[in-house]
């Protein structure tokens, strides 16, 4: 597994367009992304589970990637979130 | 389904209006995240109504605290997204009264949302309310049933499995 952690930096923190991005970012990966924010884990694939999160700026989330492709999903959802969140 | 149902195939499971106003296609969102379809497949009601109603039987997966947009998923599956307003979670909840809670069971025709149309509009925001099914792609058939005036409850979206 890889993993890493990210403070939500937008101010509006993860509402409809970052979440949409992010499934959609996570979507692309063939591996399973979990995001953890306050203890919640969900599916980074699916916008309605990273919308329940209502994660805020300054929180901070864990994006964990398991699978063959994980390393690449990992640094790819890294570039991600520090471009958009 | 009875013979009607091998006769036609599957029923499509229907989404109503969750506001009175006109149903136009997605594409006329001006916001990227909703006209471009990165939350998924939908349509948009340009409303002439304040209150916003359940589309279908179903369980509200998030009330935002704001009050701007609610989640939920039908009794069928489908995961709707109805967001009041574009740009509107910037107004952090003024204008708008959350009428229901995360987990409760609703009703079509339900009031979950009443929210101040003239005022939002004054302040100039775009009203249009995108509903959109953030799990589209789950589906084979989407159709829409837009370019009409609607009252709540209207068939606006059909789905097939």
């Amino acid at each position: 597994m890889q993993q890493f952690t990210y403070t939500i930096q937008d101010p509006m923190g993860l509402h409809a367009r970052p979440a949409g991005l992010l499934a959609k970012a996570a979507a692309a990966c063939a591996c399973d992304v979990k995001l953890t924010v306050n203890g919640t884990t969900v599916d980074a694939k699916r916008i309605m589970g990273i919308m329940r999160l209502a994660a805020k700026q300054g929180m901070e989330m864990t994006i964990a990637c398991e699978g063959a492709d994980e390393e690449k999903a990992a640094a790819d959802l890294q570039a991600f979130v520090a471009a958009n969140l | 389904m009875g013979i009607f149902g091998k006769m036609f195939g599957k029923p499509e499971l229907e989404i109503g209006a969750p506001v009175a106003g006109e149903a136009v296609a997605i594409q006329e969102v001006s916001d990227p995240t909703f006209g471009e379809e990165i939350m998924g497949k939908g349509i948009a009601i340009r409303p002439t109504g304040n209150q916003v109603f359940a589309p279908c039987d179903c369980t509200v997966d998030l009330a935002f605290d704001t009050g701007h947009a609610v989640s939920l998923v039908a009794d069928f599956g489908a995961e709707i997204l109805i967001h009041v307003g574009l740009e509107t979670v910037s107004l952090k909840g003024e204008h708008f009264s959350v009428k229901v809670k995360n987990g409760d069971k609703v009703k079509k025709g339900d009031l979950l949302i009443e929210f101040d149309r003239e005022a939002i509009a004054a302040k100039g925001f775009d009203t249009i309310t995108p509903v959109v099914i953030c799990n589209s792609s789950d589906y084979t058939t989407f159709n829409t049933y837009v370019g009409q005036a609607v009252n709540p409850g209207d068939k606006v979206i059909g789905l097939k499995k």
